[in-house]
């Protein structure tokens, strides 16, 4: 049977053995890191935003590499999910975007550090994370493109970063509003120029955020949700 | 109680008692978040109650664990503390920085570091705090005429633990780096030297409180802290599957993950087997209920929940939800909360001279905080799998799953009353003890139930 003192050596020796191990596989990973984590794209302005997300513990929140807490959104993909001109959006007024949800600590951060934020979000999208996170694999196919083309191929680059990422158009884009197909009938030019601008005024107490776009901007995605066939 | 000095022991848990109650607040605080009443959002932000939540979590285990040793080494080493003085001193620096950190993190004044929010000049003196306490213990056993095995490996415990506390005293520009050594401190903490603290408190409570031959029990230790080391060590390779390092972290990550119940596992039969060899009846049933509970628990929660949630094949999808959160809560509780309340529950009679251990509040303490832990891990459970089917695997929206989710709070919210009712009794318990007698401190005294046969209850 098993003496004390064999057991002694058992944790002595399991221990040495397997620390020994880890160190040498911890001198290999760091080896690996620069590459993995493309560090030469890691800018000033990648780690000043670095430091952003330190400083606020947006880790309280939410999750980076899955790490962090579980109150708002995994943001390692956040860049190519939404796009700097959404981020940039949305880090201006965080709770504008999404009225009457969950709220996120309105931070004040000053264009500088928004960009710098962006940054840094750009370059942990491009961190080897041996695939996470993972593309969902019970998700409904999305539907084919139609045939001809697909009538986004024109939206306007406001269209393809903004309103994307909560409204669909043939199917593609976002869950969350309801799709735009067809909204002529629904609206005329002048009613959805007013929504654009201020969606509260026209409809209190919708979902839909003011995006503070300039007129120009407006014009456009009006001409291209309402076209005159 | 056998040293004068071992009264120490009373400012700790007192202080652990005091910041665990605070915790439970915090964590209400979320849970009513969660649910869509984040009332406090612009006094207290979902940011800053987590980050009070857990570091109110890591002080007050670290301040049990103190308390434990303060009792516990002096009898190991079978001599008077070093430095009384100094461990009271130590103990209010201890009191200090952790309320001057809780209070900043309400102030944005914190590392966005989970778990070790403390901002930088605060790790410093919990550096220089840390190394007073282990100087004390240190020299104590240093003096003392000898150092059982159990008294050993505590002391090898909770130097590890201030030694890897270190890695996350450097600054990091890459977060994957910066990742990498917080898991130094994070994992090897808990799933590491922790379980060395853990393993020699249960050890010495199966000591005294089942009268086992000492040479037994520590035999047994040694090979609970060797399967946790041989497990725990290339384990922390599953907090390395996505966070940009290797592929390989995948292999022996998943393979020494599938270890670690091993030794948790290994502490439960520990448990009952000397709780159920043992000649000796102790009257304090209360702590054996809390140790032999503590064995057991922290086989399900840490063992048992850690394992299904670190396979490969699952944590693919569970990584970064809230199945993390079902784990994380059994796991503290079952391993390190139950130790330190086991602890407390052996140590009181001996420190006040009081009986305080037979009747219902004391086991209704022990049921209902026990059944809540479990409710609550369980709403967490639903939660956590609903998160990772609506979000993860149908790629729903994150809001629209959480909208999803509220109902499974509400949940929460309603065992975690239960466990609160049986935290109030034991503190309830805890304060009817009053204050360490000093005419206790005598090795002859007779108050020593450790060494009689049932003595009848107050």
């Amino acid at each position: 049977m098993l003496s004390k003192s064999q057991a002694k050596l058992f944790f002595l020796a399991g221990t040495a053995v397997f620390s020994m191990a880890f160190l040498a596989l911890t001198v290999d990973s760091l080896a690996q890191v620069p590459g993995r984590s493309n560090e030469a794209a890691m800018t000033p302005a990648v780690v000043r935003g670095k430091m952003i997300w330190d400083r606020n513990n947006c880790m309280g929140c939410h999750t980076l590499l899955g790490e962090g807490a579980y109150y708002a959104p995994e943001l390692t993909r956040v860049y190519t999910r939404r796009g700097p001109e959404w981020m940039r959006a949305f880090l201006k007024d965080p709770n504008g975007m999404f009225p009457g949800e969950r709220r996120m600590v309105a931070y004040k951060f000053s264009d500088q550090e928004i960009a710098d934020l962006i940054e840094f979000f750009q370059w942990i999208g491009n961190v080897d994370t041996n695939g996470f996170p993972f593309k969902p694999d019970l998700a409904p196919p999305a539907p084919a493109a139609p045939v001809g083309g697909s009538r986004l191929a024109s939206a306007p680059s406001t269209y393809k970063t903004l309103c994307n990422a909560c409204h669909s158009i043939e199917g593609q884009g976002g869950k969350v509003g309801p799709a735009l197909d067809d909204l002529r009938g629904r609206y005329d030019a002048v009613t959805l120029d007013k929504w654009l601008s201020d969606p509260q005024a026209v409809k209190p107490g919708t979902a839909m955020p003011n995006l503070k776009l300039s007129p120009e901007v407006r014009k456009e995605l009006v001409g291209w949700l309402l076209p005159t066939k | 109680m056998t040293y004068k000095s071992q009264r120490i022991a009373y400012l700790f848990f007192a202080t652990s008692m005091l910041l665990l109650s605070l915790q439970i607040v915090y964590g209400f605080i979320m849970a009513f978040a969660h649910m869509g009443y984040d009332v406090l959002h612009t006094v207290v932000p979902f940011n800053a109650a987590r980050a009070t939540h857990t570091n109110l979590l890591v002080v007050w285990l670290l301040s049990g664990f103190m308390g434990a040793a303060y009792f516990i080494i002096p009898e190991e080493a079978e001599r008077e503390l070093w430095s009384p003085k100094l461990a009271v001193v130590q103990w209010a620096a201890l009191v200090v920085v952790g309320v001057i950190a809780i209070v900043g993190f309400h102030f944005n004044w914190w590392e966005g570091r989970k778990f070790l929010e403390i901002p930088r000049p605060l790790d410093y003196l919990v550096v220089v705090d840390v190394l007073a306490f282990l100087l004390n213990i240190g020299m104590t056993a240093f003096k003392g005429k000898r150092l059982h095995t159990t008294g050993m490996v505590l002391f090898v415990g909770l130097f590890a633990a201030a030694l890897l506390y270190l890695p996350g005293v450097i600054t990091f520009e890459n977060q994957v780096r910066d990742s990498y050594f917080r898991w130094w401190v994070v994992h090897l903490w808990v799933e590491g030297v922790w379980e060395l603290i853990l393993g020699s408190m249960l050890s010495y409570l199966l000591i005294k409180l089942t009268g086992i031959d000492r040479e037994v029990i520590e035999k047994w230790l040694y090979v609970i802290v060797g399967l946790t080391f041989l497990s725990g060590i290339l384990g922390t390779g599953h907090h390395y599957y996505f966070i940009g390092t290797p592929k390989y972290w995948l292999a022996i990550g998943g393979i020494f993950s599938a270890l670690e119940p091993l030794s948790f596992l290994g502490m439960a039969l520990y448990g009952v087997t000397m709780a159920r060899r043992g000649g000796r009846n102790h009257p304090n049933k209360m702590a054996l209920t809390w140790t032999v509970g503590c064995a057991i628990m922290s086989f399900v929660g840490a063992g048992f929940l850690g394992f299904a949630h670190t396979i490969p094949q699952v944590n693919k999808w569970t990584h970064g939800t809230l199945v993390t959160a079902m784990h994380g809560h059994l796991a503290f509780w079952g391993a390190y909360g139950m130790i330190v309340l086991a602890m407390i529950a052996y140590a009181m009679p001996k420190l006040t001279g009081r009986k305080r251990y037979s009747g219902w509040v004391p086991e209704w303490a022990f049921w209902t905080s026990n059944l809540g832990m479990l409710g609550m891990t369980g709403a967490f459970a639903v939660a956590g799998i609903s998160q990772v089917y609506l979000e993860r695997k149908v790629g729903m929206d994150f809001l629209v799953v959480q909208k999803a989710l509220q109902v499974h709070f509400l949940g929460l919210v309603l065992a975690a009353s239960l466990f609160t009712i049986g935290i109030v009794l034991y503190i309830v318990n805890f304060i009817g003890y009053g204050l360490p007698r000093a005419e206790l401190g005598d090795a002859s005294e007779d108050a020593d139930d450790d060494n009689l046969v049932p003595a009848a209850a107050e």
